[in-house]
């Protein structure tokens, strides 16, 4: 890394940058402005939902086509918007590098269009609620009829077509893929390529090792999607009829090619979020990951099933029983590995010294939550129960319960242990465990309440129910009430991250390089990290999570410091022989 | 107030970034494909008349000379990669043969759209039938494929313009070529489901 690189203009430093670190930090920020916007679509909605055609404030009157675009947006925006820039791009752009111990992605140009093709993909869903027509209302799933013209419309004007909310929409996820996979190759590639000396590959932290298989799967199972899409943009502007029965084409076809990307998508949300919890675990409960490989393997495992399970958001879609229960089988099976790692997430907490800090809060509301969402997915898995239950607010109540927790508590995790590196300030922990308290009660008052509503009958699709008064009868009409309440605190309380965020980045840097005596790499550098991130470069000599081993100084050996028990031949693989020592004097 | 910093020390590298990220970019594009092929498959079996009355059949015997023509681009892309023994070897002899490739695979693009304005004025459209909506979107996605393939061997070309180290152009070229005889791997295929079919 030559000095004179860094001198750089405010353009080609902060926003056509190549930095890693800086098109993290870009996708985080464009990560927090949209769930601002998805947040508000859903503070509208809720509020429809408890008070019916009543006028809300900061908005007035919503009508149903409106609620129904606002509901699939604020779906579309919480995927594609939020859950893969913060958790897959931000934490990737800003960890993987570091971590490895190299100066920047493999691609550093690649990875610096693949954040301004997110940002015009953003724009694109946007601008879609300014066309005629505003913005497409049938659901995220992007299910034809609803979402295909061809029906309709066998010659469509072409440009009346394309700036239609449906075909933008295609268009912005279109964009949003392509962009995702740019930095997913990029993420592959420097991490198969760039490690430093000795960061053999089980060595490596378990949150590079999950962001790259979510990488793997993602690339893996979003062809067909983007296959889909554009036969759907054909049905929209060449009035093509792909998925419409009158002129023989398949309705399910699109089911198909849509749930193949976007139930394994679910795990490529869930797997960085996951590294997240690894990697903050062993530091607050100052004790080695237990089973640093098995997690490994069981991620490995889940990344293979993932792919196998699509089907079972279709069993009322009209799927052969045989293969319902194929996927049933699949579904339920895919819950062991998971199982399995937040088994061993578990045992690291045992017998662990604990510090209650502000990220190891996030960490075990995180396990909490998605205890409840794991366990409600596996009654939606089987076939039999999912009949009673589709499209009940039971479902999406479920998701919230996984979702929810992962991306937002997996990014606040993120944010409140990793702020100090990336800025070289702290964030306040009073404000933090304000926030974390707040937003784990509202949560759970919003959501649990929703799941009674849901096995009540409660449909998801329905805007107003004053005409449905068997179902919508007391105390779901409390219920339904509370939840919205309980939903607008939880938005008002971010405000509280959002003051300690500005608040905290306007004191003095301190430049702290290691305040939670952690080991991994990224904390050996400077905080911040300068652009090239290392003064010098580390040698890695033992695994990342050798916290309170016995004959050490410390109760932390960070990998780039030589233990007693480490060779100098730095490529040899002691790593497990390390963990076995030093689990025998935890018992 | 920078420091002057180390080069990064780093791991032995399996094989050049390029390739491996090309790896990664097929790997996708395959899916990408078996998506496609696999709505044709599903739909096609459904369909008792295929292709439907009213329809024009597809030119076979003209797409069957021009998937020879294919073939020998990337067979003239395989020589030149094979010959490449030095930077210095790529002034004087070979470029010819990745010109050839360039060429073929243009003339390829040529024939078939000539080959699509014919189809259209016989009355085969995105909209006429299921029949003609496949073929364009399948042929049509190929097509684009091809022409992203002409693109990165026109990279290819003037990238020999600046002074290489071998290992670096050798790399390149591999990465490169590996785009393109993908998407010459994918045309048979197509070409026997989507006109022998």
């Amino acid at each position: 890394m030559d000095a004179t690189l860094h001198k750089q203009s405010f353009w080609s430093k902060y926003i056509f940058s190549t930095d890693h670190k800086v098109i993290g930090m870009q996708y985080a920020i464009m990560g927090i402005i949209m769930a601002g916007v998805g947040g508000f679509l859903a503070y509208v909605f809720r509020y429809n939902l408890a008070y019916p055609n009543a006028s809300i404030p900061l908005f007035g009157h919503l009508s149903a086509t409106q609620y129904n675009a606002f509901v699939t947006c604020h779906g579309m925006i919480m995927v594609f918007w939020v859950g893969m820039p913060v958790l897959l791009s931000a934490l990737g752009n800003l960890l993987i590098p570091l971590m490895i111990g190299t100066d920047d992605m493999a691609f550093p140009t690649v990875n610096m269009l693949s954040f301004w093709i997110f940002f015009l993909s953003a724009v694109v869903l946007l601008a879609s609620f300014f066309v005629p027509g505003g913005a497409f209302g049938g659901g995220w799933t992007m299910y034809p009829p609803f979402s295909a013209g061809g029906y309709v419309n066998h010659n469509p004007h072409f440009f009346t077509a394309l700036f239609s909310g449906v075909s933008l929409m295609i268009l912005a996820v279109a964009l949003e893929l392509v962009a995702m996979l740019m930095g997913g190759i990029n993420f592959v590639v420097t991490t198969i390529n760039k490690r430093t000396k000795g960061m053999t590959a089980f060595r490596v932290p378990i949150v590079v090792w999950f962001i790259n298989i979510a990488s793997v799967i993602f690339m893996f199972s979003v062809g067909p999607l983007v296959a889909g899409a554009f036969m759907l943009l054909f049905d929209n502007i060449l009035g093509t009829g792909f998925y419409d029965p009158a002129r023989g084409g398949d309705p399910m076809l699109w089911e198909h090619l849509f749930w193949f990307f976007g139930h394994p998508e679910v795990y490529v949300l869930l797997l960085p979020a996951l590294g997240v919890l690894a990697e903050i675990l062993p530091v607050f409960a100052r004790k080695p990951l237990f089973g640093y490989k098995p997690i490994i393997y069981m991620a490995l495992v889940s990344a293979v099933l993932s792919v196998l399970v699509w089907a079972h958001h279709q069993f009322v879609a009209g799927i052969d029983p045989r293969m319902a229960t194929f996927f049933s089988i699949g579904t339920i099976l895919i819950s062991i590995p998971f199982a399995g790692i937040f088994l061993s997430f578990m045992a690291t907490l045992w017998k662990g010294s604990i510090k209650f800090s502000v990220p190891m809060m996030w960490v075990l509301g995180f396990i909490g939550l998605f205890l409840i969402g794991g366990l409600t997915g596996l009654f939606l898995g089987s076939n039999t129960f999912d009949i009673y239950a589709h499209d009940t607010y039971f479902v999406v109540a479920h998701f919230h319960y996984t979702l929810f927790p992962d991306i937002f508590f997996g990014f606040f995790a993120a944010i409140y242990y990793w702020f100090p590196k990336f800025t070289g300030k702290s964030l306040n922990a009073g404000l933090g465990k304000l926030h974390f308290w707040l937003t784990f009660f509202a949560f759970n008052v919003t959501w649990f309440v929703l799941f009674f509503n849901g096995l009540a009958g409660q449909h998801r699709r329905i805007n107003d129910y004053s005409d449905f008064s068997l179902i919508m009868r007391e105390p779901y009409i409390t219920f339904e009430k509370i939840a919205t309440i309980s939903a607008i605190i939880l938005i008002l309380s971010q405000f509280i991250f959002l003051y300690n965020l500005f608040t905290s980045l306007a004191k003095a840097k301190k430049g702290v390089k290691n305040p939670w005596e952690s080991n991994t790499l990224e904390w050996v550098a400077d905080s911040p990290p300068p652009h090239g991130n290392f003064q010098t470069y580390p040698v890695v000599y033992h695994g990342p999570y050798e916290y309170s081993l016995p004959g050490e100084g410390a109760d932390f050996l960070p990998q780039n410091v030589q233990g007693k028990n480490d060779t100098n031949n730095v490529t040899q693989n002691n790593y497990e022989h390390k963990t076995a020592t030093s689990f025998a004097t935890h018992k | 107030m920078e420091a002057v910093m180390t080069a990064p020390i780093q791991e032995k590298k399996i094989t050049s970034d390029g390739i491996i990220g090309m790896v990664f970019v097929l790997a996708t594009e395959a899916m990408f494909f078996a998506g496609l092929i696999s709505a044709y498959i599903v739909n096609r079996a459904g369909v008792m008349v295929w292709p439907p009355a009213g329809q024009p059949r597809l030119p076979i015997e003209v797409t069957a000379v021009n998937t020879l023509v294919l073939l020998s681009s990337a067979f003239a892309l395989y020589m030149f990669g094979r010959r490449v023994k030095s930077a210095a070897y790529i002034k004087i002899r070979s470029k010819g043969l990745l010109t050839a490739a360039l060429l073929l695979g243009a003339t390829f693009l040529a024939v078939q759209g000539t080959e699509w304005v014919k189809l259209v004025g016989y009355g085969l459209t995105t909209h006429s039938s299921l029949y003609g909506a496949f073929f364009y979107t399948l042929i049509g996605l190929h097509g684009a494929h091809v022409l992203v393939g002409l693109t990165i061997l026109l990279y290819l070309f003037s990238s020999f313009r600046k002074p290489l180290p071998f290992g670096v152009l050798k790399s390149r070229i591999i990465a490169c070529s590996m785009y393109w005889y993908f998407v010459v791997a994918i045309w048979p295929i197509l070409y026997i489901l989507v006109y022998l079919n």
